[in-house]
């Protein structure tokens, strides 16, 4: 072999380690390439998906805080129809119980002077006793005193019984009436409490009393007149 | 065979095997930039993502601030409306009620 033909295979040789390695590089770049964009597409897809959890999960805190904000907002509006309606109907009872006033107060002597007799006739055929004790306004002793024996003649009549005896509590009275001096006090606007002897049987025929019980008594009509069929 | 000439004929070898061994050193190295790279832009879209969906769920926000303040706004009128409807039923059989539960309470059985 002469000098020409060994560099000549030397110069081969070289091109082949050269040609080799480029080929490696080559096919280490390609894959790079693909590693590059599989890689890419699996974080991009991963980090996203995250990313759009995160926002649903927001988005739908923000829905269920606007839900219980339009919630509590809804039951406030209900309290306030609620309230509103309540406050009506006692300013109607308010309005009666100024009322009462007028007939103990406006009416002449006459109608009210009746109505007490009718309240103790009532109270005795309920209390059914041969002795009570009867306690009215001061302001209204007079009036009592007067229609006693007409009122026990009456229930005597009614239950086919003796005349009861009345006593009249002189030393304790009901309280008067409403009056901006006493508007926070107790108050009597007219009628009369009879009791049995020893104070067992109560029977309160006060016109306040009676406002209660009435009150109590129509409220469903009541109700009915002013929110109609809706049951609030 | 020229001693010299042999020598030479190695060392062109040798360096042929270094310039290859960088080539393939050089390839790998790009593969690592590479995904790094990959990580790099993975970042920034994801960044673009989340811009685009926090400009979205602003979006929201705001929606819903006005559309919860115009329910809040509807609710309150429908209650006023109800309350003013109350009063004027109220004040049309209020007398009437009035006189009703006085009729009871003055009408006493006996």
């Amino acid at each position: 072999m002469n000098d020409a033909d060994v560099s000549k295979q030397i110069q081969q040789m070289v091109r082949f380690i050269r040609q080799e390695a480029e080929e490696k590089a080559n096919e280490i770049s390609v894959s790079a390439e693909e590693e590059f964009n599989i890689e890419k597409l699996q974080l991009v897809e991963a980090e996203k998906k995250k990313i759009r959890q995160e926002y649903e999960r927001k988005e739908r805190q923000v829905e269920i805080r606007k839900k219980i904000e339009y919630s509590m907002q809804l039951n406030a509006s209900r309290i306030k129809v609620l309230q509103a309606q309540d406050d009506v109907i006692s300013s109607m009872k308010e309005a009666a119980s100024k009322e009462l006033l007028n007939v103990s107060h406006h009416h002449d002597d006459h109608v009210y002077r009746n109505l007490l007799k009718d309240l103790i006739v009532q109270c005795l055929l309920r209390l059914k006793e041969p002795s009570v004790l009867l306690r009215c306004r001061k302001d209204d002793l007079h009036l009592v005193e007067n229609v006693l024996d007409s009122a026990a003649q009456e229930y005597a009549e009614k239950a086919n019984v003796d005349p009861p005896e009345i006593i009249v509590d002189n030393q304790v009275y009901l309280p008067p009436g409403l009056t901006h001096q006493n508007s926070h006090d107790l108050y009597c606007s007219g009628g009369v409490v009879l009791a049995s002897r020893d104070g067992k049987i109560v029977c309160e025929n006060t016109l306040d009393a009676r406002l209660d019980v009435v009150f109590r008594k129509k409220l469903p009509e009541i109700r009915k007149q002013l929110f109609g069929q809706i049951v609030a | 065979m020229d001693p010299f000439k042999g020598q030479g004929g190695i060392q062109m070898l040798l360096i042929a095997e270094q310039e290859a061994q960088h080539i393939v050193s050089n390839a790998r190295n790009l593969r690592t930039q590479r995904l790094k790279q990959a990580k790099d832009e993975v970042e920034r879209e994801a960044a673009q993502y989340r811009s685009h969906m926090e400009d979205e769920y602003q979006k929201l926000i705001s929606e819903n601030t006005g559309s919860s303040g115009s329910n809040v706004k509807r609710l309150e009128e429908e209650t006023d409306a109800k309350i003013k409807n109350l009063k004027k039923s109220t004040s049309k059989i209020s007398s009437e009620v009035v006189d009703m539960l006085l009729k009871y309470v003055t009408n006493i059985k006996t």
